[in-house]
């Protein structure tokens, strides 16, 4: 019990103190909202509502509300009194990032207290992040890295999610210290490709980055090459061999590799070609490299493809290539003891040590040999740089050479002259003079100087002659004088050249040159040129050389001649072509075919004689070249026949008809019959060529002549020729068939005929005549067929479609509309039509063709 | 029911390799739908050909890796003991058609994945000090795993498959030691001589 009573009072107390405790800290008024994050630059408004208690207690209202940022009083004018309670403040363009924002009442006017506080966080809202890229060190997790973008003064959390198209991983949450980079807590599996993207989320705001798709083994970072080593090779000078073991990387994918090496000492790195090492490999050999030359490698590799990220560099290997002999020969000089001996003198040979890239090894000795004129060597092997010989006065030659392990050097000679020795130089010579300084560590680098004592003019002037010579110009060239006739420096030449006739002409060329260019030279002419060669003393003239200009440059005479004989290739090749495609026409006019009369006999004529049943097109098939300003007229008396009347232009084909009538019953009865078949004619060949097999019954022939010479007589025979003789002929059963036509329904395709025309000639009693006066062509049954069938589609009436079909059946190009005088236009149109194509294909251009029938 | 519980769960635990924890393991695609998450790419064959290339370049050494592993007698009685004598083991046949091929090593690849869960765990029980075969029996489910995913993306982005039915090899959770030793060994001689004819056959 006493127990329960100590918790009961210690409730008590502790409920009390509370109480007390809350109403102390209990504030008269609150800050909405109380813990804002705003973006900068943007407005803030923060609302004060005043409670009651307070308002009472020190008798205010939101009128004595004050705001501070701070210890800064904000101006009134960015309070708001919403009611008696609460007052707002707007502040606008927050720059700040943090602002201590209190509401503040005006306690007895003027003792200012404050009521809340708050503190105003600012900041910007994540960006997308950019630049988002992943890598995978071989062996280890994939880590992806992107760009976060401006500072946002926020707290900013980054998440990295990536998935497969099957299944999502993990999302990956950045550390505080790394917020641009994540390490997934997978391991990666190569050739599945994974999606992974970026998510930036922070107070003001989430976004995404771009989703980058790629398969992880297009991200590698390959482990390094290890154990890189380099070993030479005895055999090659030049050559390292590198190795090395490749990452387990290998096994998944091809590699590349990336080979540097410098040699000892240098700091900057050559680079094997990219292409030599393109592919997986673990040893490679490096070429072109200087002997006994230490050389430092490094190797770093990456996928073959160039995907993914090149590993760290090897740890640098280094080799030496094997010796070479020595590349080049050890300066060598000499010094003469002056206190020598009567007869002998005392000589130290000295010489410098072969730098490394000369010596290609290390140097094992040097062998010196001594030549006295005309007496045996000696030799003498050193170890040394110098050594010291007693010669006699004599004149000798000394020779040093270099040894290594692999071989000697070239020698190098020195002569030592004999102690009487004295210099004489003789003018016009030249001397070389060689200076060599002489150090405490031996000799440096020689200098020499040309000179002479004294100059003289050449003794021989230079052989000039021409190297191309062309038809303005001529390149003319010379060889340099030798030394021994130059007698002093040669300055300058001097060019010498002229025709037979001309001024000499002058040039004067620079002593380096060996050739020159003469230019404005005038074709086809002679020319003679000279040369002198000039020292400071003179010159000396050499001797002339003639050359002659070409008449024309090269390549001209072929500009000319090529084009003209195209031209004329081209010419004939027209001329051949025009006398192909005309040559009907030139057979016509230079060797027509004249009927062999010979060949020709009077057929029976007999009405009755059997009509040939031959319908075959290809028997009656012929060139139409064959048979030329051959006409046949076939005159009949059908006056049951309409005639156009517009067609009053060949009222001479009726006229003609009164004579060949005449004629024609002379003759034979079977004119009748002949006479009375419509005629269709048409200049067909095939239609025309099937008259040439049939017997002609009874046919009047007229000749027009050879060239356009008009017939005086008309020839009417009874012929069973067959030669082509006639352009058509007739054929009983064409005429069987012309004379149903003639008698009933066959009327139909010649009245539709005119009726293509003008329909006016349905009138016409005279389109017989017409008719008549059409070259005769018998048809076969099934060209007559396909006539009619043609024909008989045509409206009655004139118009464009009648056009139309007239295009299938003849030059109907010529024919117009229905109109008076149409006959006329007709007929000149048709005439036009011959000639332009020989043969129309027309009913009507046969009347009026050339060595016709009509022109009679 | 308690066998189906015993072959279940520990089946479960399997299908839910590493990473892929609490994301359903799509072994058997429902539904008949074939969504993905994101579009699959274009170059699957040649990936699944390479993942193929990949294990069949290291099943022999894992195959090695394993037996030595597991000590005596098991190293030189390879024919007895490690002979590919799994009589369930999915069936395939090289000559189908690419549908045929790839909804075959779909089952393949799930029971190999299954069994190849189950071996790992067995062998971090038994051979713990084994680190280098846990990582490589690891790495090789992961290959399966995303060879899994490729010939899913195939099949259901070509074929339209969404549901293949796949079966699973048996549990060794209750077996001896012994015997999960020579499972593991027999499934994995025949995974090495399976993969082999499924490389060759893409």
């Amino acid at each position: 019990m006493s127990v329960l009573q100590t918790w009961l009072v210690q409730a008590l107390f502790i409920f009390l103190i509370t109480g007390s405790i809350g109403v102390l800290l209990d504030p008269c008024g609150r800050i909405n909202p109380e813990s804002p994050v705003v973006q900068l630059g943007s407005n803030f408004t923060a609302v004060c509502v005043l409670k009651e208690r307070c308002m009472d207690y020190f008798h205010v209202n939101a009128n004595f509300i004050v705001w501070k940022m701070g210890h800064f009083t904000i101006p009134k004018e960015q309070y708001t009194i919403i009611n008696r309670t609460a007052a707002s403040v707007t502040l606008t363009d927050v720059t700040s990032l943090n602002i201590q924002l209190t509401c503040n009442i005006l306690t007895f006017g003027q003792i200012e207290q404050n009521v809340y506080g708050i503190t105003l966080i600012s900041g910007l809202p994540p960006e997308k992040p950019k630049n988002l890229n992943c890598i995978v060190n071989e062996g280890k997790k994939m880590m992806c890295y992107w760009d976060p973008g401006r500072e946002t003064y926020l707290e900013t959390n980054f998440t990295l999610k990536s998935e497969w198209a099957t299944e999502k991983f993990a999302d990956c949450k950045t550390k505080r210290d790394t917020p641009t980079s994540c390490t997934v807590d997978y391991s990666p599996v190569y050739f599945v490709n994974m999606e992974v993207w970026v998510e930036a989320a922070n107070a003001l705001g989430k976004v995404t980055s771009d989703h980058i798709n790629f398969d992880p083994v297009d991200k590698v970072k390959p482990n390094t090459p290890r154990n890189l080593s380099v070993s030479n090779s005895e055999e090659l000078s030049s050559i390292l061999k590198l190795t090395w073991i490749n990452s387990n990387i290998k096994n998944v994918i091809r590699l590349k590799y990336d080979i540097q090496y410098r040699t000892k000492g240098a700091s900057t790195w050559s680079q094997i070609p990219p292409e030599d090492t393109a592919s997986t490999r673990s040893s490679f050999t490096v070429q072109d490299l200087k002997p006994f030359t230490e050389y430092v490698f490094r190797i770093r590799c990456m996928k073959e493809d160039g995907k993914g990220f090149w590993s760290d560099w090897s740890e640098e290997a280094s080799g030496i290539t094997y010796e070479d002999r020595p590349s080049n020969t050890p300066s060598f000089w000499y010094k003469i003891d002056p206190s020598h001996s009567h007869g002998h003198r005392s000589v130290q040979l000295m010489w410098k040590t072969l730098p490394p890239f000369e010596a290609n090894g290390k140097i094992l000795g040097y062998e010196v040999t001594l030549t006295r004129w005309k007496s045996r060597l000696q030799n003498y092997t050193v170890n040394d740089t110098k050594l010291t010989v007693n010669l006699t006065n004599d004149r000798y030659i000394v020779t040093l050479t270099a040894r290594n392990a692999v071989g000697r050097s070239d020698a190098s000679v020195l002569t030592i002259p004999a102690c009487d020795f004295q210099g004489y130089l003789a003018e016009s010579k030249c001397y070389l003079i060689t200076v060599t300084p002489v150090y405490a560590d031996g000799p440096g680098s020689p200098v020499s100087i040309k000179a002479y004592l004294k100059q003289a003019p050449p003794s021989k002037g230079p052989t000039v002659r021409t190297k191309k010579v062309g038809k303005n110009e001529a390149v003319l060239e010379w060889d340099q004088l030798p030394v021994d006739v130059q007698n002093g420096f040669i300055r300058n030449y001097t060019i010498f050249y002229r025709t037979n006739i001309g001024n000499e002409t002058a040039v004067n060329v620079d002593s380096s040159h060996t050739e020159y260019t003469l230019s404005s030279l005038t074709s086809d002419t002679l020319y003679m040129v000279r040369m002198a060669a000039y020292t400071d003393e003179g010159g000396k003239d050499g001797p002339e050389f003639t050359f002659t200009t070409p008449k024309f440059a090269q390549g001209e005479i072929e500009a000319i001649v090529v084009p003209v004989c195209l031209a004329f290739l081209l010419t004939t090749l027209l001329g051949v072509l025009f006398c192909f495609n005309k040559r009907d026409l030139i057979k016509k006019h230079i060797w027509p075919n004249v009927p062999d009369p010979s060949k020709s006999h009077i057929a029976q004529w007999s009405p009755h004689t059997p009509p040939r049943h031959n319908f075959n097109p290809k028997d009656q098939m012929y060139s139409d070249g064959n048979f030329t300003d051959v006409s046949v007229v076939e005159i009949e008396a059908n006056d049951k026949k309409s005639f156009p009347e517009d067609l009053k232009s060949l009222e001479l084909f009726k006229k003609e008809k009164v004579s060949t009538e005449g004629h024609s019953s002379g003759i034979g009865g079977s004119s009748c019959m002949s006479s009375s078949r419509p005629s269709i004619s048409s200049s067909d060949e095939n239609e025309s060529a099937q008259n040439t097999s049939s017997t002609v019954q009874y046919s009047t022939v007229v000749h027009s002549g050879y060239r356009h010479q008009v017939p005086s007589v008309q020839v009417f025979s009874r012929s069973e020729s067959t030669q082509p003789l006639l352009d058509s002929e007739e054929r009983p059963e064409d005429l069987q068939l012309v004379d149903n036509v003639d008698g009933g329904d066959g009327i139909l395709p010649r009245q539709q005929y005119f009726k293509q025309n003008c329909s006016q000639q349905e009138t016409s009693p005279d389109i017989s005549h017409f008719e008549r006066s059409n070259q005769v062509s018998s048809v076969n049954e099934e060209d007559f067929v396909r006539l009619k069938q043609q024909i008989s589609g045509i409206p009655q009436s004139c118009g464009s479609g009648q056009m139309k079909m007239f295009q299938e059946v003849s030059a109907a190009d010529a024919f117009g509309p229905d109109t008076e005088g149409q006959g006329e236009r007709f007929k000149t149109a048709g005439m036009e039509a011959v000639l332009d194509e020989g043969m129309p294909k027309s009913y009507l251009p046969q009347t009026v063709r050339q060595g016709g029938y009509m022109p009679q | 029911m308690k066998v189906l519980a015993a072959g279940v769960v520990p089946l479960l635990l399997v299908l839910h390799w590493k990473h892929g924890a609490g994301s359903p393991l799509p072994i058997t695609p429902g539904n008949g739908t074939c969504a993905t998450r994101h579009p699959c790419h274009s170059n699957l064959m040649n990936q699944i050909r390479n993942q193929l290339a990949q294990l069949n370049g290291s099943a022999n050494a894992l195959f090695i890796l394993y037996y030595t592993a597991q000590g005596e007698p098991f190293p030189n009685n390879l024919d007895k003991l490690c002979g590919p004598n799994v009589t369930d083991f999915p069936p395939f046949h090289a000559n189908g058609t690419e549908k045929a091929k790839l909804v075959e090593l779909y089952r393949v690849i799930a029971y190999l994945g299954a069994s190849l869960g189950n071996i790992t765990r067995d062998q971090k029980l038994l051979n713990p000090s084994a680190l280098s075969l846990h990582s490589k029996l690891n790495a090789t489910a992961d290959v399966l795993r995303g060879l899994l995913s490729n010939v899913l993306c195939r099949l259901c982005s070509k074929y339209h498959v969404a549901h293949v039915d796949v079966a699973y090899g048996p549990d060794t959770s209750g077996k001896d030691v012994f015997q999960k030793k020579k499972l593991g060994c027999q499934l994995l001689g025949k995974y090495k001589q399976v993969i082999a004819v499924v490389a060759q056959a893409f």
